[in-house]
């Protein structure tokens, strides 16, 4: 199809060349009119220009809306998904706490973002969270690493943390998120990464419209029993007895893990969906740009057209009144 | 003075309601939990799930997860469970064999790991399919 358009457009072009005097002025070619134009010194857009302008224009429109379409039905299909995901992680927070403001020495920041562009501001705002929880959480004993998932985060922190990045992720949407990729990968990130607590920032879906930067909190069991024993929520815990494992340590573990893993699924889930949300309505503001630019170019089409109209009759007459004398 | 039961999985909410005693199954044995039982966090195994409503009894496999039991709730989360009375027999028996199949032809430790679970997951719905029967 963009072939065929290309050689209409080679011929429009061609034929111009082809004749390059002309010889009729009421051939009225408009493919001549700007030679016409730019011989009297006249300055104006050729309509040629314009028409060209409007077609590209016209493209971009309708790839926009279909663009729209297909992040509309993507969003259906992962939405219903990650409502079910929601009520996974609910009993852990009830049981463990979730606990942004704990202080820990080994801080892992979780960063998901999307592999694809053309998705409005949703991984910048990601970006900027795990920078800004970074400098909160870096200090002299401290450290703050990152891991990142998703090609986006990745282009923007190699630019200015790239010491600090332990982990990378990336093409993780080439098959429909299912739990055991993401246990697999939740298993991955815990095996080669030393943490106290893990950060996972990413976009919590709550309209379509709506989405929300959120931070969530894992810490490890070493930490959970720290903490327990300090009192709060987690104090809740001890009122809890431990049961099917050889130690409490041990069961803790299994227990942080699985955490961990449900956490992601949901945050995996609940980014994707605002990622389509969010594509949507770029898509959608870029469609009506283009329809407004469209609107302001076919007035001035018109205008041009009408104005080469006039000088050929103002020539036709001029010329037949010399002639009468 | 009804318990209150959730199972969750990952993709969705198996059972979410009212029920009189249910027993479960850890990784140190079978336990049965009755109205006002005391607090407990455990670690649930590969294994079926018996629900008691009224006078009937109804199983559920589960594949491995942890439990909470505390205030007259039990919540169960697991990484997947499927009910009894939708599971296909026919279908179990067969993913039972293939489970004792790849066991056999398993090498290398991990491999032989990996049908190990798969083959207990296989048995487990096969007995739930069996244990209403």
């Amino acid at each position: 199809m963009a072939m065929a358009a290309l050689r209409r457009e080679g011929r429009r072009i061609a034929a111009p060349l082809i004749n390059p005097h002309p010889i009729n002025p009421l051939r009225s070619s408009l493919a001549s009119s700007d030679r016409e134009h730019t011989l009297l010194g006249v300055r104006s857009i050729s309509t040629q220009v314009v028409r060209n302008r409007m077609k590209s224009v016209r493209n971009i429109q309708k790839i926009t809306k279909a663009m729209k379409m297909v992040a509309a039905s993507k969003l259906r299909a992962i939405q219903t998904k990650a409502e079910n995901s929601r009520g996974l992680w609910q009993p852990f927070t009830a049981l463990l706490g979730d606990t942004p403001s704990v202080d820990v020495k080994k801080n892992v920041i979780v960063t998901i973002s999307s592999d694809k562009g053309l998705c409005g501001g949703i991984n910048s705002t990601s970006v900027k969270i795990s920078r800004g929880l970074h400098k909160l959480n870096a200090g002299p004993e401290k450290e703050c690493k990152y891991v990142i998932l998703g090609e986006k985060a990745k282009a923007q922190l190699v630019r200015d943390s790239k010491k600090d990045i332990e982990l990378a992720f990336t093409e993780l949407q080439k098959n429909p998120l299912n739990y055991t990729q993401v246990a697999v990968l939740a298993d991955d990130i815990l095996k080669n990464v030393e943490y106290d607590a893990l950060r996972i920032v990413f976009n919590k879906f709550q309209s379509v419209v709506a989405f929300v930067p959120t931070t969530s909190t894992v810490l490890s069991p070493e930490v959970v029993e720290r903490e327990a024993e300090a009192g709060g929520k987690l104090g809740e815990l001890d009122s809890y007895e431990i049961e099917g494992g050889e130690t409490k340590s041990e069961v803790l573990q299994n227990l942080t893990e699985f955490q961990f893993s449900c956490v992601m699924f949901n945050a995996m889930l609940e980014n994707a969906c605002s990622e389509q949300g969010a594509r949507m309505s770029a898509m959608d503001s870029s469609s009506r740009n283009a329809g407004d630019m469209l609107d302001r170019l076919t007035l001035t089409y018109n205008r041009t057209r009408q104005a080469s109209i006039t000088t050929e009759l103002i020539e036709i007459i001029s010329g037949a009144s010399a002639l009468e004398g | 003075m009804t318990l209150n039961l959730c199972v969750l999985t990952p993709n969705r909410i198996v059972w979410d309601s009212e029920v009189k005693e249910i027993i479960l199954s850890t990784n140190s044995g079978q336990i049965g939990v009755l109205p006002n039982h005391a607090p407990i966090a455990t670690a649930v195994d590969i294994g079926i799930l018996r629900i008691r409503l009224k006078d009937q009894w109804l199983t559920m496999a589960l594949m491995g997860g942890f439990a909470r039991i505390g205030n007259n709730e039990i919540t169960v989360l697991v990484n997947d469970a499927e009910r009894g009375s939708d599971i296909d027999p026919q279908e179990a028996q067969e993913t039972l064999e293939i489970a004792e199949a790849n066991l056999r032809k398993a090498e290398g430790k991990r491999q032989i790991i990996e049908a190990n679970l798969a083959l207990r997951r296989a048995r487990t719905r096969v007995e739930a399919v069996n244990a209403i029967s």
